[in-house]
């Protein structure tokens, strides 16, 4: 890897140890020399009878496998956890307000500070949300903030994830795990609870029940079912939540309102937290041939008889060309500068921003605007120069499907790998709740990139993921 | 004018345990038409959901259970037309209209309807030109879908859709909203499901062109819903999906 070194957060450049780490640095010193090995291969036991598995698309080896654990956590302070909720708190605000206004009046179009066309002629805006009025004014209720951090004070929003963000379940298990693997470890430190995640999702999908729904309103997980990779996640949040988990084909819609078949009859459905994509989700509304969907649950949200989480629609504020503009979206309607900082985005459309990209290729990053999942991405240090020539012959094509970004030193944490402990590259998944109030879990899902010097850190790409602490003062 | 109709369309629907239907079969009261009666008639209408869509229009989601056999849907109402020279203006429920500038697959534009044609003239002498062109290059309307009395919808290779998405496609292109419109057509004693485009001046709001009969539409016309496309503007959706046609008579009848 060219450049200077990433930022370690355990580890300074001196060989000091950063401060909220310190503790687990004694403790790692006491285990005796197998206890780490014994500990990583307890984990694998106590993940394969979690069941936690997900589906890895393209792969020859089975459709299930076991995301890789890492048993020594990742420890963030209080005072930096307290700057980074506050700015992922004020960009939930503010991209929930442009989401109003698009699906409304439209001011920061006619104020011409986001392109119209960006807008309007995207494939992520979803026209049928005109004038909706969502229950709270909330689009997306459930959203996963990815960040980066390059430096103590450092750090960067790669994507805001507003649609059907996954992954909650392996930080609710990665921190069971934990639990039994250390209890030690959890005596010495304070660490923030997760495990009030599934608790407060529930009270935010209650909190923008319809306006009839009464004072305990019916819950609904839908899933598209047993072969999407996040059903695993979709049973478990259901079962936590005492929510109904549901197929397309266990919902109906009479006379305007939602039921679920039960063994107990037709069960009315007040809330449902859906992760079938907008497209699938009724095919009376939107792709006649989904047979994942439910016909008429649109026209029933329409009617104000069923609240939908997130809202249809709500990709167009993570689209990754509408990205490069989130800090004007903030500007424009919370009247305050950005406090997390995006990363510089390379424009293909513009002749001069694409003539750099294109000489520059081999140090910059390459990413589908629809891409997800790190399928379809360049990492330019990383790749061939036949890979390169590749990219460069697709910008070409399709300069608007592309964006373009610097390689960023992600910061690295110690990892138990084969050769021992040694630092390897982590981003930091974030996952926020909006409903009656704001509620942002402490700490996220924290995904390592297992292979020395590797920055892709999905899980379908080889990613693992570690416990991730928050300390409390 | 004072219009009365009455519009019957029968659908095989099979034996599913559910059926949906999303109807965009209501009229609203505009400056161009005054409502005086309104009725569909078809089971499960008594415990609709009556809504308004993204586009303003009124829209119904009507659902029967276990239905057999086939569905018959009667639209009959009365509506006095006035004509404002196809001046429709603004309405209350009305979205942005910048949302109509948005192309959809059945909206594309066609290059040559387009080459040439200049704003020096002003906007709504421009949308004339193009009412013009894409009546004439898409062919005279003769072959319209227009029922004849025993309810049989002729064969015909062109439909008023054709027109509309013509001109749609190509008023976008040029950055001028305009959006697909449902209706009926009355021809001396004959009504007709129809279909046409409204096209987006800031200064006279929204304004008919009907480019496959080549006019605004004036008293003749009676408004019924408007979308981005004739798909999000289908008087009737349904689910499960009719494998037919649905064989239909509109009937004018005396006040």
């Amino acid at each position: 890897m060219p450049g200077p070194s990433p930022f370690d957060e355990m580890t300074n450049a001196d060989g000091s140890v950063r401060e909220p780490y310190l503790i687990l640095e004694q403790w790692l010193k006491e285990q005796p020399p197998q206890a780490l090995g014994l500990m990583a291969a307890d984990a694998e036991g106590i993940f394969r009878r979690l069941g936690i598995t997900f589906a890895v698309y393209g792969s020859n080896e089975g459709t299930e496998k076991l995301i890789p654990f890492d048993i020594i956590p990742r420890i963030i302070s209080a005072i930096e956890w307290r700057r980074l909720s506050k700015g992922i708190e004020q960009r939930v605000r503010a991209l929930n307000a442009f989401l109003h206004d698009i699906y409304h009046r439209q001011e920061i179009l006619k104020a011409g500070r986001v392109p119209e066309k960006l807008i309007l002629n995207n494939s992520a805006f979803c026209p049928e949300m005109m004038g909706l009025e969502p229950a709270r004014g909330i689009y997306s209720h459930i959203i996963g903030v990815d960040i980066v951090r390059v430096g103590p004070d450092d750090f960067y929003v790669l994507e805001d994830n507003l649609r059907t963000p996954s992954g909650v379940s392996y930080m609710l298990e990665d921190r069971e795990a934990m639990l039994q693997l250390a209890p030690d470890l959890f005596q010495r430190y304070k660490v923030a609870p997760v495990e009030t995640y599934p608790e407060n999702l529930r009270r935010t999908m209650e909190s923008v029940a319809p306006a009839g729904a009464g004072s305990s309103p019916t819950l609904a997980v839908l899933t598209p079912g047993i072969y999407n990779s996040a059903y695993f996640e979709h049973s478990f949040l259901a079962d936590q939540m005492g929510a109904e988990l549901c197929e397309g084909q266990d919902l109906f819609v009479e006379n305007g309102k939602v039921y679920a078949r039960t063994t107990m009859g037709p069960r009315r459905i007040d809330v449902i937290y859906r992760r079938i994509d907008d497209d699938f989700l009724d095919p009376l509304t939107f792709r006649p041939d989904s047979m994942l969907g439910v016909p008429g649950l649109f026209d029933a949200y329409r009617a104000g008889n069923v609240t939908l989480v997130n809202a249809p629609g709500t990709g167009i504020a993570d689209d990754k060309a509408v990205y490069t503009y989130v800090p004007e979206i903030i500007e424009f309607y919370l009247g305050e500068k950005a406090l997390l900082k995006n990363v510089p985005t390379y424009n293909c459309t513009d002749a001069e921003q694409r003539a750099y990209v294109l000489e520059h290729i081999a140090e910059l990053v390459v990413k589908e605007v629809h891409g997800s999942g790190g399928y379809g991405m360049l990492v330019g240090p990383a790749s061939t120069a036949e890979m390169h020539d590749i990219f460069r012959a697709k910008i070409l094509a399709r300069p608007d499907n592309y964006i373009v970004q610097p390689t960023l030193a992600l910061s690295t944490c110690p990892t138990f790998v084969d050769a021992g402990i040694a630092p390897r590259h982590v981003d930091l998944r974030p996952y926020v709740l909006v409903g009656d109030q704001i509620r942002i879990t402490p700490g996220g899902l924290t995904r390592v990139a297992l292979t020395e010097g590797s920055l892709v850190v999905n899980s379908s790409q080889g990613g693992g993921t570690k416990d991730t602490w928050v300390l409390e003062e | 004018m004072k219009i009365s109709l009455r519009h019957t369309m029968r659908f095989s629907l099979g034996s599913p345990a559910h059926a949906a239907e999303h109807l965009l079969l209501t009229p609203l009261s505009t400056p161009q038409q005054k409502v005086e009666r309104w009725s569909i008639e078809m089971p499960g209408i008594a415990e609709a959901a009556a809504f308004r869509d993204a586009f303003g229009n009124r829209a119904h989601l009507v659902t029967q259970t276990r239905p057999e056999g086939e569905l018959v849907v009667t639209i009959s109402g009365a509506v006095e037309t006035f004509d404002k020279a196809g001046v429709l203006g603004r309405l209350e429920y009305d979205p942005m209209p910048a949302l109509f500038r948005r192309a959809t697959a059945e909206t594309k534009a066609d290059p040559a309807l387009i080459e040439g044609l200049s704003p020096v003239g002003g906007r709504i002498a421009l949308l004339h030109e193009l009412m013009d062109r894409v009546h004439q290059a898409i062919g005279a309307p003769a072959q319209m879908q227009v029922q004849g009395a025993e309810g049989q919808a002729q064969d015909s290779e062109l439909e008023p859709q054709d027109f509309a998405h013509a001109f749609i496609g190509s008023a976008r292109a040029l950055r001028i909203p305009a959006r697909y419109v449902t209706g009926y057509v009355i021809d001396e004693e004959t009504a007709s499901f129809h279909a046409w485009v409204e096209a987006w001046d800031e200064g006279l709001g929204w304004i008919g062109f009907d480019a496959a009969l080549n006019l605004c539409p004036a008293e003749t016309h009676v408004r019924l819903a408007a979308g981005l496309d004739a798909t999000s503007t289908m008087p009737i959706r349904a689910v499960p999906v009719w494998g037919e046609m649905p064989a239909e008579t509109v009937e004018l009848l005396a006040e």
